[in-house]
């Protein structure tokens, strides 16, 4: 990859130090900070883990009438309206990790596609080469599939305030719904970042020459997964 | 011009004005009321020893390094035709020099260091004084759990004082720390270091003060809490074992006034309408002398209860003094005879306020009358029974001012501002707000201006009316 | 002068293609934008210099009445607020931007319209946090901000608002900076410009842009918390629903830290290259001093709980937040005896620049010995709080950053502006600012130690605090007129002062190689770089041992000689194009955040139509930006 992010170093201006093009050892830092920002709101998540004076909780039942809770099922004798279930759905949000982790494939082909633009052919014979060709192709499944991502999350934030938990309600959820929310609003950014590539790809193509903007892209983009693998194991999965 | 220079005579005066300069901290500690010097507590003791330690590596070092920097800049300044320097670009030997010896200064103060940390946060004696302590923006509350009796409701009430703590000398006293809103911080820097009072944190802090002198220190609030951070000051008393009882055991008593019953009218108190001067606006504030009790007699009963005779002030203190707490008609079972307060005339001057008072609240100063002025809080007047109790007064049940059961055995007004005495104490309830910025305390007196809400008070208490809850609460010793 | 094929020089200095308010809005160059941010954190100065009179003014006497406890407690935030994150910070942007590319050989920094952005966001920001004052409601929570102080419960009014606003905005820039000066430094250097060649100055600012990056996210999250708090009804810090105020600390304390790193570490590092220059010989233990700055800045993301002893974490976290605060006093040290013997043997110049670089090294040390002090927590549980504190940090960030910063002033006004500044009245400035510093911050010591406590805005006579408090007031006044006589000296002399041609001092570093101020593409060739003192190896020792110094060459306002130096366009070097749409995304963000000041004026719809109308036209801005070339297609 770097090789290519040389070549598109202007004529006129003398090589960089590393090799490398600017944007590239930019993205890295900007990913060294955003390591920060996600760890900061992580902990503080896992900090105020089982500090909510009122629920819903994210793995135990709740009955607002008694204030109890219970890890092992429904509460007994809790009034209807007032029992409140776990509130995280764990098989829709492994559905949506599932999607998520699969648009980092998908960008992989992207990046790929672009990097062998020149060498038609380089995927193999038949169609399936050509669609391993096609960056149009690779850049919008990553683009739906990050979309799909955020609707999962949509769906849950949506259901989450119907069941009675919202940003207000309690410091599970507003410690839940800022993490989700900004890893959330990464994607929102990675997905317009992917669809600005796809219309330049429609409008003049990418080729070797552009594989820096993709790559930096891609960069992004493993990283927002990569916060959302540790978002689901720390939120989600572990207790 | 040129003088021979000598390094070593500069070296020798820096060091003088450093020992000066620290000898200066150390020994005018008399000039200085809240110093951290001070070494009156086991712990003032232990950080001083901490302090010296401090001070004198601090000041070495200063020394050195400011006798190498002056002499360089001496020696190597610019004379005449410039030589070449020779460019010298370090020297391992002396990198590892002054690497090593500032690390072994640090292992020097970082052993006394940790055997300190240690050793102030130990578990205090098991037979400590308890004192909790509830910050409140602006003013402390000070509570004795240890020390509890039961209201003639049955419950279940404990010592509670604001703004005026009081410690037994040689007892270590440990107090419980809170706080009631925002983050405060404890600080009477003349027996101890800051512990901070955390709404969702209890904290801890113990010491034991000495019992060489009896007398009182500034305390102040440490952490900034709002507008009126710097009006959160208190006093901390340190008697005697016996005083302390004696105080502890008046603390656990009721309102030293009765209410009056229904109907009964202020000219039952002659007592009061004897005493003149109830009001003295023109007294200064230090010169307000309540003679409670004349310490000058000799030792204390150790007794709780004194059986010495009445509290009631004596009367050959003419001119001085507020009515008398009400007639005998109206005065309570407890007659305490010992020591109920620290004795104002021995008040050191550093703990006598000096806030000034804003010049745009007038006050006619009416005559006061304890009797209706107990009756018109009964009434609900003044809406002091939302915020305030009075144990002993069943309507006075607020909980959300200080506690002013005493109030009248107190030596100063709004957390350590103003002296307690009628002027200021008719001032302060008229207009809280213009003598203590954002103060929670409303605006009470009629046709004052109210600087938060931005407005003139429509209703409220005439200067008649507050002359005589100021006599009323002035007569609660 | 010498011109060799290492190090091209010129005489004479360039004229600028462009002149006018247009060019100064559009501007790319990271020259221009170093004096945008020079003039910007200087006024800004002033303005925390002016709140911190009146504070001073207030508490020169007991129970003063110059102002309202309210007022007072604005100013004092405020103070910190500016000196903080409107002066210090900013003005050493100044420096990192004129030098950083200057001194590694580079012709601008890598993204020089992400530099014009930052600049605009630290300008506009700038201007939101103040206009607080216009509206009577400037923040009042200490530069610290507390909750639950700080929370809507505690404070009602817009103050907090634009002070959690401001800040975000602020750190927008700072963040956006560093991630442009690390690639900058990273990639840009010279041909044969090594790492441990570099000039100390960029190594204390690649240092610090790593501290910038680090640690500003966790500030944005602690503020993006008490926002959310404030705003949309969270309970981060909200204690009903078991929210820790001690949370804000901790966030709080991880950015706090390191910035008092941010904030001294570019000091250090002028300080590093003016001692050198005007002593004639190098730094000594250059490698020392890299790592140390290193090691300072490691340490520095461990000791954040030493700001608070006083909140009860045990004896155990004491002692490890104790001892490690107490390891950052060792490589301090070794940085100062360094300077020291940086100046031994050498032939010691007293210029002012050096006389401000010196009291750096005096002065820090006292600011150093108090910080030890407070490293051991059963010592600092008396002196938090008090004036000992901030006796400690006015030592370290005014006698230490400040005086650094003046003498980097000084040094490297050439540079700016072609001229030298004067030496007679710099001379005044130093002197009164010198006195002043000492006289107002010294006293302070012992109000502290006698128990007066910090942000108190009256206090009672005979607590034996009346005689300091008298003499730090006494002293504000001498460091108002040294001040003072410094931005006259600052205002004439770019205007009327010694033409100062390419290397008045004989300095040792790429930058002076260059005319003064240099051509917009500063280098015409990239120099290869062979040493760590290219031009000192360059220059004959004898030309290195007695240069004559450009103070004595007194030529007030002489014309520029007009010997024309080649454009860009002639030598074929590519320039960027000047673009105006930085400052509009900037003003577009800013707006965006000062929208939501509408929601407490409970015109929710208005803030989310505003918010909405300006983020749109942010994200057109940006893509307008993105997808405009840099440079014209060669």
């Amino acid at each position: 990859m770097s090789t290519t992010a040389v070549a598109h170093a202007h004529a006129g201006h003398p090589p960089t130090t590393t090799g490398l093009d600017h944007r590239k050892i930019a993205i890295w830092a900007f990913i060294g900070s955003e390591c920060m920002l996600f760890a900061s709101l992580i902990s503080t998540y896992l900090i105020y883990k089982g500090r909510s004076v009122t629920g819903p909780f994210p793995h135990e039942w709740w009955c607002r009438a008694t204030k109890a809770t219970s890890a092992a099922g429904p509460i007994a004798g809790c009034p209807a309206g007032e029992l409140f279930k776990p509130i995280l759905n764990i098989p829709v949000t492994s559905q949506s990790t599932f999607v998520l982790l699969m648009s980092s494939l998908a960008m992989v082909l992207a990046l790929a596609a672009v990097e062998n633009n020149d060498k038609p052919g380089w995927a193999g014979p038949g169609w399936g080469g050509r669609l391993l060709e096609s960056s149009k192709l690779w850049l919008l499944t990553t683009a739906i599939l990050g979309a799909g991502f955020l609707c999962y999350q949509a769906y849950e934030f949506t259901s989450f305030i119907h069941e009675g938990l919202t940003i207000k309600t309690n410091l599970f959820g507003s410690s839940f719904f800022t993490l989700t929310g900004f890893h959330g609003a990464h994607v929102t950014a990675g997905v317009l970042w992917l669809l600005t590539l796809l219309a330049i790809d429609i409008k003049r193509g990418l080729g070797p020459r552009d594989a820096l903007l993709v790559d930096i892209s891609a960069l992004y983009w493993h990283f927002v997964d990569v916060v959302w693998i540790a978002i689901f194991t720390l939120v989600y999965l572990i207790r | 011009m040129h003088h021979r220079f000598r390094p070593r005579r500069l070296a020798r005066a820096a060091l003088t004005v450093a020992l000066a300069a620290s000898s200066l901290v150390v020994a005018a500690c008399g000039q200085y009321p809240n110093s951290i010097f001070h070494s009156r507590t086991d712990t003032n003791r232990d950080v001083g020893f901490l302090f010296e330690i401090l001070i004198w590596f601090g000041s070495i070092v200063f020394v050195v390094v400011e006798a190498i920097l002056i002499y360089t800049l001496v020696r190597f300044r610019r004379r005449g035709v410039a030589r070449t320097p020779e460019h010298v670009h370090g020297n391992t030997t002396l990198e590892i020099t002054w690497t090593i010896i500032p690390a072994l200064i640090l292992v020097f103060i970082a052993i006394p260091t940790v055997r300190t940390i240690f050793r102030t946060q130990a578990k205090p004696r098991s037979d400590a004084l308890q004192v909790e302590v509830i910050g409140h923006q602006w003013w402390w509350e000070f509570r004795y759990p240890q020390f509890t009796m039961r209201s003639p409701t049955g419950k279940l009430d404990t010592v509670v004082t604001a703004n005026e703590l009081y410690l037994p000398q040689g007892r270590t006293v440990s107090f419980t720390l809170k706080s009631q809103d925002v983050i405060h911080s404890l600080s009477m820097p003349a027996l101890s270091g800051k512990r901070d009072l955390i709404t969702t944190h209890v904290n801890y802090l113990w010491f034991t003060p000495d019992s060489a002198q009896e007398t009182a220190y500034n305390g102040f609030c440490a952490e900034y809490c709002g507008a009126s951070h710097a009006n959160m000051r208190f006093r901390t008393f340190v008697v005697s074992p016996s005083d302390f009882q004696s105080w502890i055991a008046h603390q656990e008593s009721p309102a030293a006034f009765t209410v009056p019953a229904p109907g009964q009218t202020a000219a039952n108190n002659t007592a009061a309408a004897q005493a003149p001067g109830g009001a003295q606006p023109q007294v200064p504030a230090g010169a307000q002398v309540q003679p409670n009790r004349n310490l000058n007699n000799g030792p204390l009963s150790g007794r709780a209860t004194g059986t010495n005779g009445p509290t009631v002030p004596s009367a050959g203190a003419p001119g001085v003094g507020v009515p008398a707490n009400a007639a005998p008609g109206t005065q309570t079972a407890v007659a305490q005879a010992g020591f109920i307060g620290f004795p104002r005339e021995r008040m050191p001057a550093y703990t006598l306020p000096t806030t000034p008072v804003p010049a745009d609240i007038q006050y006619s100063d009416p005559f006061g009358d304890p009797s209706r002025g107990a009756q018109l809080l009964m009434q609900g007047k003044g809406a002091c029974l939302g915020c305030h109790t009075i144990r002993g007064n069943p309507s006075m049940i607020g909980q959300i001012g200080p506690n002013l059961t005493h109030i009248g055995s107190r030596t100063t007004l709004a957390a350590g501002l103003f002296p307690n005495d009628a002027r200021h104490l008719a001032l302060w309830i008229k207009n809280a707000r213009k003598m203590k910025p954002g103060v929670l305390m409303p605006t009470i007196g009629v046709n004052e201006y109210d600087p938060q809400l931005g407005t003139t008070m429509k209703v409220g208490l005439t200067d008649q009316q507050i002359a005589d809850i100021v006599a009323y609460l002035q007569a609660l010793k | 002068m010498a011109t060799t094929a290492a190090v091209p020089t010129y005489s004479g200095t360039s004229e600028h293609a462009e002149t006018g308010l247009w060019s100064w809005l559009t501007t790319v160059d990271h020259k221009r934008i170093a004096a945008l941010y020079l003039g910007t954190s200087l006024f800004w100065f002033l303005i925390g210099g002016i709140e911190a009179t009146i504070i001073r003014a207030q508490l020169a006497f007991p129970n003063g009445k110059v102002v309202s406890a309210q007022v007072f407690n604005e100013l004092f935030t405020m103070h910190g607020t500016t000196m903080i994150f409107l002066v210090v910070m900013p003005l050493s942007a100044a420096f990192f931007n004129l030098l950083i590319p200057l001194q590694i050989g580079a012709r601008d920094v890598a993204f020089p319209r992400l530099n014009a952005f930052s600049y605009w966001v630290y300008l506009f920001g700038s201007i939101f946090l103040n206009v607080s004052w216009f509206i009577g409601s400037a923040p009042d929570g200490g530069w610290f901000g507390y909750t639950p102080l700080t929370t809507l419960a505690y404070s009602k009014n817009l103050n907090i608002d634009f002070w959690v606003l401001g800040l975000q905005i602020l750190g927008v820039s700072s963040l956006a900076a560093g991630f442009n000066f690390i690639t900058t430094i990273v990639n840009m250097r010279a041909p044969g410009m090594y790492f441990m060649r570099m000039p100390i100055f960029t190594w204390m600012a690649f240092i610090v842009q790593f501290l910038i990056v680090l640690a500003f996210p966790v500030i944005t999250i602690a503020l993006i918390f008490l926002q959310f708090d404030r705003f949309f009804g969270t309970n981060f810090y909200e204690i009903a629903q078991g929210g820790d105020p001690l949370l804000w600390q901790h966030l709080f304390w991880i950015f706090g830290h390191p910035e008092v790193y941010i904030l001294i570490l570019p000091a250090f590092g002028l300080v590093s290259e003016v001692l050198p220059t005007f002593s004639r010989k190098p730094l000594f233990g250059y490698p020392v001093m890299v790592y140390s700055g290193m090691l300072i800045a490691f340490l520095g993301f461990g000791v954040w709980a030493h700001h608070m002893f006083a909140v009860g974490m045990g004896p155990i976290a004491d002692t490890v937040f104790g001892v490690t605060t107490m390891l950052i006093a060792i490589p301090t040290g070794v940085k100062i005896f360094n300077w020291i013997f940086t100046m031994w043997g050498g032939v010691l110049r007293f210029t002012t620049a050096m006389k401000f670089a010196i009291t750096l090294v005096a002065l820090f040390t006292v600011g150093g010995i108090s910080g030890v002090m407070h490293a051991s927590p059963p010592a600092d549980l008396q002196q938090t709080d008090t004036y000992f504190i901030v006796a400690h940090f006015h030592y370290v960030l005014v006698a230490g950053s400040m005086m650094g910063l003046f003498a980097g002033v000084y040094y490297y006004f050439p540079k700016f502006t072609g001229r030298l500044l004067d030496e007679t009245l710099g001379n005044w400035h130093f002197w009164l600012f010198f006195i002043g510093v000492n006289l107002t911050f010294f006293p302070m010591h012992f109000s502290g130690l006698y128990g007066m406590p910090r942000r108190i805005y009256r206090y009672d006579a005979g607590q034996g605090w009346e005689l300091f408090n008298l003499l730090s007031s006494i002293g504000v006044a001498f460091q108002a007129v040294g001040t003072i006589i410094g931005f006259w000296n600052f205002w004439r002399s770019s205007k009327v002062g010694a033409i100062a041609g390419a290397d008045p001092w004989g300095a040792p570093t790429l930058e002076w190689s260059i005319p003064s101020p240099p051509p917009d593409y500063n280098f015409a060739t990239i120099p290869t770089v062979t040493s760590r003192y290219p031009l000192w190896d360059v220059k004959s020792p004898a030309l290195t041992a007695d240069v004559p110094p450009g103070v004595v060459d007194r030529g007030r306002g002489r014309t520029p000689p007009t010997i024309r130096i080649p454009t860009a366009r002639e030598l074929g070097i590519p320039m960027p194009n000047p673009s105006i749409k930085p400052l509009f995304a900037a003003l577009f963000m800013t707006l965006m955040f000062a929208s939501l000041i509408a929601i407490h004026k409970d015109k929710v719809q208005l803030a989310v139509a505003l918010v909405i109308v300006f983020a749109g036209a942010l994200t057109a801005s940006l893509y307008a930006w993105l997808l405009t070339p840099l440079e014209d297609e060669h």
